[in-house]
């Protein structure tokens, strides 16, 4: 029975950290030995529970797969045996594979192919973690409280029955002695009934509460912005009530950066700014803000700790104004023209870019972008929307942008960070936020940490199965809505933003 | 009503022991589905229960005088109990297999629904043991509810097993938890059963059925499927040792087979006194003997399946624990623990006597 299991549950960790907001299945891309491969992983809302793995394999000779996972704080020799995964009958491409994750926390999920060429392995860092508190079904909820009250009316009746008559001869009656025992007895067994589900509902309550408290969420983080001359300063810590666990002095760089910072400005979405502050000490982060105009900001910043796990910070913060030379930069910002900056594309030579980073970048455009599916750069150019048909909720899809110049030819890319695209994403409720790149949604300072680790194939920063002008993102949509794209790409030394807005249909 | 008897026990002694089954495969295997073997096995144990009973029932209304009525149904008292058990499992297993895909074990694992399971196996398991002891018209009668009171303890034992691995039974809450329940059965049993020596014979009940879990068990090959994997197997887990009930089970036997049913007052106090304390010197001194053995390399065998070698995989425990008592994690038994487990095994041998003179009274 379940009950036995008291010593697992005593070794379930307290709480979880999310690494992308609402959007719990990942998504890689790679390429396993001589095999190109998709991995999909749906981790289980519940543990122990079951995980599901979709490979999708190009490669007409792979035989078999594979999929282990090794739960990262416990090491290889607990690794349970492998899961075979199955082909998907009508898609000679795709294999599915499911395998028991007992507990939530960090796993190395390796996945490996056999072919007469070789086959390859290569790991894929999974986080798995509850995301949502249970709601029960109503219809549920009334068949359940139809059989307490009819279970409680029995128990009832039954130590009634019991204490009047149990003792008599069959066919006996009760003496008004036996009967005022029987009340008697049914008006205890009404308070054990009574007491039972009062402690029954009270228990729930706190198990609930319990569980809501450790369910993977986003971590606040404390930001302010302070005044240094012409700069405007952010500073991040973590909220002083904030769990030991919290501190930074752990993590580890993805794509050569311990924090990947974005800010979005609310409500208007006109201005999007991709930064990487840099670490203080083990409480704290500075970085310059870029000239973005002031208002209200949405922020979320990616780390990575050094045991694989990734986390995901977030706060509002107020942004002033930016003010003297940098002011006139936004001035044709909102409203009008599109802005994609970057520090090597402000002001050469002069002092402030060696104060931001070359990699960070932002954008300002219109609130609304020009509907369809293709965008406007900065400089003429623009970017399209490649994907066909309709984009479906929870269905596995490649998000494909190709880019194009002032005069229509393709834009050669270059590498950002190791990539040849980043895309940020975002419902238009705030429910769902990722960041995802071609290679997917995994981090890869925990790919890297994992590839090391179980000795397999270093995942491919600069895989993409497009050409120079194109890029592609593994995704699927968690839920139906509205969400935001901003697609990041570099092109002459010069960071662009794509803004589209894309609308996502409920499956089935 | 010997066939729904038969059956009734069989299914009364199947309860306790597929969820000893189910222990293994979850300790073993790791991988927990509504309808694996185990599961299935539990349920239709469940549901044989209530079909006995339901028979019984049947047969009962159409005698027409025995049994207790409700409306134009009547049914031995036993059976009722027995119904009312199966049709409360079917509501907790609705609400558990809702509980398990939303909240998983990460909540805790005495959860409300596990709860509401385990008082509908108590409901089912004592509701047989009422019904056997009314039909001890036969030594096989006698047998039997001496059986089904076995199946009783053996319950108990199950959902006590956390607290009941040879590692802990130098601990305090061990011997409170053990003083507290085994003598209600034990005194009750030895009361209302009519065999020379019922509770020895019921103590002797579960630990047969209980060791045999531990002898046949470990025969099944099995791994685990899920990990991490702290402990590797490639058997099912044996479940815990017994515990030897029947030490302190003859001492009961001794004091009070034979005690009128209709004996009040001081009397009964005092024989609640003699009998509760008899079970805690018993209990405490086999008991403590007996832990000591189990974790020494003279019990590393499959008969005791003991020497601290034998290990849920998915626990992770320091190899100067295997073989150690876990005071660190519950405190061991002192002077003023042992006297709480005295007065908790006086009080449960006092209601033991009164339910034990009213299932002797038992007419229906």
């Amino acid at each position: 029975m379940k009950g036995l299991l008291a010593f697992a549950g005593a070794l379930l960790c307290a709480a979880s950290a999310a690494a992308h907001i609402g959007s719990p299945n990942v998504f890689f891309e790679g390429v396993a030995g001589v095999h190109a491969l998709r991995v999909v992983i749906r981790p289980p809302q519940t543990f122990p529970g079951l995980a599901q793995a979709d490979i999708r394999v190009t490669d007409s000779d792979v035989t078999r797969i594979s999929v282990t996972p090794t739960f990262l704080d416990a090491g290889d020799a607990t690794t349970p045996p492998a899961s075979a995964a199955a082909r998907v009958a009508g898609d000679p491409q795709l294999w599915n594979a499911t395998f028991w994750l007992l507990r939530r926390g960090s796993y190395g999920v390796e996945v490996e192919l056999e072919s007469a060429r070789g086959g390859g392995r290569i790991a894929v860092p999974l986080q798995a973690a509850a995301l949502a508190r249970p709601v029960m079904p109503p219809a549920l909820g009334a068949t359940l409280v139809a059989f307490g009250a009819l279970l409680i009316g029995a128990a009832i009746w039954l130590a009634a029955a019991a204490a009047r008559a149990a003792g008599l001869a069959p066919g006996a009656a009760p003496s008004p002695r036996d009967r005022a025992r029987g009340r008697i007895a049914a008006g205890l067994a009404a308070l054990v009934c009574c007491a039972a589900v009062f402690g029954g509902n009270y228990r729930w309550q706190q198990m609930d509460r319990d569980f809501a408290n450790a369910l993977a969420k986003p971590l606040p983080v404390e930001a302010g912005v302070r005044r240094e001359g012409e700069q405007n300063l952010l500073h991040l810590a973590p909220p002083r009530d904030a769990p030991l666990t919290a501190a930074w002095d752990t993590l580890v760089t993805d794509h050569g950066k311990l924090m990947h910072l974005f800010l979005i400005r609310e409500p208007e979405l006109d201005a999007f700014a991709h930064l990487h502050p840099v670490r203080r000490d083990a409480l704290a982060f500075d970085g310059v803000l870029p000239p973005v105009p002031g208002g209200t900001y949405q922020l979320y910043a990616e780390v990575t700790h050094e045991d694989g796990s990734s986390e995901t910070l977030v706060t509002k913060v107020n942004l002033p104004p930016p003010s003297g030379a940098a002011a006139l930069q936004t001035s044709t910002g909102p409203g009008g023209g599109i802005l994609c900056l970057s520090p090597s594309a402000l002001q050469p030579g002069a002092d402030q870019p060696s104060a931001l980073d070359f990699d960070d970048s932002w954008h300002m455009g219109a609130s609304d972008p020009t509907p369809g599916r293709s965008a406007a750069l900065m400089g003429g150019g623009r970017m399209d929307f490649e994907t066909d048909g309709e984009l479906v909720a929870d269905r596995d899809t490649a998000l494909r942008f190709a880019a194009f110049d002032a005069g229509g030819a393709p834009l050669p890319l270059e590498p950002y960070m190791g990539m040849f695209g980043h895309a940020a994403l975002r419902r238009s409720d705030g429910t769902v936020f990722t960041h995802l790149h071609p290679a997917g949604s995994i981090s890869m300072a925990a790919a890297e940490m994992l590839a090391r680790r179980e000795g397999t194939a270093s995942p491919m920063p600069l895989a993409s199965s497009a050409t120079a002008h194109e890029v592609e993102f593994p995704y699927a949509f968690p839920r139906a809505g509205e969400y935001r794209v901003w697609v990041q790409v570099r092109s002459g030394g010069r960071v662009l933003t794509g803004v589209f807005d894309v609308a996502v249909r409920e499956s089935g | 009503m010997q066939l729904e008897s038969t059956l009734l026990l069989i299914a009364s002694l199947a309860v306790p022991l597929t969820l000893l089954w189910d222990f293994s495969w979850e300790s073993t295997i790791g991988v927990d589905r509504f309808f694996g073997p185990p599961h299935a096995a539990n349920y239709l144990a469940v549901a044989l229960a209530g079909a006995a009973a339901l028979r019984m029932a049947v047969v009962a209304t159409h005698g027409g005088v025995g049994g207790v009525p409700l409306g134009r149904m009547r049914a031995p008292l036993g059976a009722w109990i027995t119904l009312w058990g199966a049709l409360a499992f079917v509501a907790a297993l609705l609400f558990d297999r809702w509980w398990q895909s939303n909240y998983g074990l990460a909540a805790g694992i005495w959860h409300p629904p596990q709860i509401a399971k385990a008082v509908a196996y108590f409901a089912v398991v004592v509701g047989a043991w009422v019904a056997l002891l009314g039909q001890q018209t036969s030594p096989r009668g006698a047998l039997e509810a001496a059986l089904a009171a076995g199946a009783v303890l053996a319950m108990t034992s199950v959902v006590m097993t956390a607290q009941s691995f040879a590692n802990r039974q130098h601990s305090a809450v061990f011997y409170q938890l053990g003083c507290a329940t085994y003598p209600l059965v034990l005194v009750a049993q030895s009361v209302a059963g009519r065999l020379r020596a019922p509770a020895s014979a019921a103590a002797l009940a579960y630990m047969g059925f209980t060791a045999a879990m531990v002898w046949i068990l470990p025969l099944v090959p099995a791994s685990p499927q899920a990990g991490p994997v702290y402990n590797a197997l490639d058997h099912l887990l044996p479940p815990p040792f017994p515990l030897l009930l029947v030490v302190p089970a003859l001492a009961l036997d001794a004091w009070l087979h034979g005690l009128p049913a209709r004996e009040r007052g001081a009397a009964r106090w005092t024989a609640a006194l003699a009998a509760g304390l008899s079970f805690f010197a018993l209990f405490v001194a086999a008991q403590w003997l007996f832990a000591g053995f189990l974790l020494s390399p003279a019990a590393d065998d499959w008969l005791f399946a003991g020497g601290g070698r034998r290990w849920p995989f998915f626990l992770r425990i320091d190899p100067a624990a295997r073989t150690a008592f876990w005071d660190f994690v519950s405190p061991g038994l002192g002077w003023t623990s042992a006297a709480v487990a005295a007065l908790l095994a006086f009080f449960s041998a006092r209601a033991g006597l009164g339910l034990g003179g009213a299932l002797r009274r038992l007419q229906r």
